[in-house]
């Protein structure tokens, strides 16, 4: 009986059975296709290279400063979120302590209503931070637009935050407080939804 | 020029250091291998095309932990780092039904002996499925052993030997006596 296919393949891989090693030296027709598996896979490393018809590199390097960018605001963004909410925190007992001697209520309530505007706004920041985190963008491609959408956004997130902390030195007003916070989720959602769309898994 | 004569160790060191000129050097050197590679898995040209980006993405991301030494060794690493992503692509794009077909459908088994010899091993190379052609060009051609493409493929070792002889069975049939 002749060698199978499996059984020839692994003679020539010096994996074969002693059997099946035998046999194919005896036998004409195994040889026969022995050689012709020998010429096919000779007949595939000869085949002609297949040169990338694109310069990718470009692309690469635009993702990959993306990725370098991403991973600085991660570092910079959470500081700045973390020290906000203290921040709002910290407004926020102020605005129960002065609640308790000033005698001026409607801008007491307007200052409280700020406090939990502010409470939100950092709430929704971060549940945007941990969800981008969570879908992972580090191992998803996307294309060089895509890939400068998301710099430009996270360009525009940092000069937020940097609002953020101008305002709180100076102990700025709540409500320019509010619109930063509101500038940056609204900024978040746009870079979820720029990986989200246009950004393929990759994994590694 | 070849890829060590393009590469030193300087320029490696550099690139694991992340300086995009060196890196940019590292995808000069390698893109063609890896575009080659990619194109003879992948089924389509925009396939390897962006499995050739992912690779020099995951490249650029991972060469820092690379602790190979020498532009010999930085080639394998590439080299093993474009058939993963290229495995992956295979393995999600989830191309085998139409395979399955184009390798077993009513035209493949009535092929008349005198057509199905004038057949190029190109043709019959990319008529193969995806899994089959994967593993006999990375076997046959690339080198890699069963042990290897099991584990890109998180397969069994079996899975590979009977996926190369099955590519070989079916490259025989369409080939003929070459």
């Amino acid at each position: 009986m002749h060698c199978t296919m499996d059984e020839m393949l692994a003679v020539r891989d010096g994996e074969g059975s002693a059997r099946a090693k035998a046999h194919v030296e005896q036998c004409e027709r195994c040889q026969v296709e022995m050689d012709l598996i020998a010429r096919r896979a000779a007949a595939l490393r000869a085949l002609p290279v297949r040169r990338p018809p694109r310069d990718r590199w470009l692309v690469v390097r635009g993702q990959a400063l993306a990725e370098r960018r991403h991973a600085r605001l991660a570092r910079f963004g959470w500081g700045s979120v973390a020290v906000a909410a203290g921040l709002a925190l910290a407004v926020g007992l102020r605005g129960v302590e002065f609640s308790g001697r000033d005698d001026r209520p409607a801008a007491l309530v307007a200052e409280a209503a700020a406090g939990s505007a502010i409470d939100d706004l950092v709430a929704q920041s971060q549940q945007l931070e941990a969800a981008l985190r969570a879908y992972g963008p580090d191992g998803r491609v996307m294309s060089g637009r895509a890939a400068s959408l998301v710099a430009e956004l996270e360009d525009r997130i940092a000069l937020v935050d940097q609002g953020i902390a101008r305002v709180r030195a100076v102990n700025g007003s709540r409500e320019q407080l509010v619109n930063l916070w509101r500038d940056r989720v609204l900024l978040m959602e746009g870079l979820v939804n720029t990986h989200v769309t246009r950004a393929s898994y990759v994994g590694f | 020029m070849g890829v060590i004569g393009v590469l030193d160790d300087i320029a490696i060191e550099r690139a694991k250091a992340g300086h995009l000129d060196a890196l940019e050097r590292v995808y000069r050197a390698y893109e063609g291998m890896v575009y080659a590679l990619a194109r003879r898995v992948c089924k389509t040209a925009e396939d390897a095309e962006d499995v050739m980006q992912e690779t020099f993405l995951e490249v650029c991301r991972s060469i820092g932990s690379f602790r190979g030494e020498g532009p010999g060794s930085l080639t394998a690493w590439v080299k093993r780092v474009a058939a993963n992503k290229a495995l992956m692509r295979v393995r999600r794009e989830k191309y085998r039904e139409a395979d399955e077909f184009s390798e077993d459908g009513p035209n493949a088994g009535r092929r008349a002996p005198d057509v199905a010899l004038q057949l190029d091993l190109e043709v019959a190379l990319s008529r193969l499925s995806d899994t089959s052609r994967a593993v006999v060009w990375l076997h046959d051609v690339e080198g890699y052993t069963h042990e290897d493409i099991a584990e890109m493929m998180d397969r069994t070792v079996s899975f590979s030997k009977s996926q190369l002889a099955r590519a070989h069975t079916r490259l025989r049939g369409w080939l003929g006596g070459e």
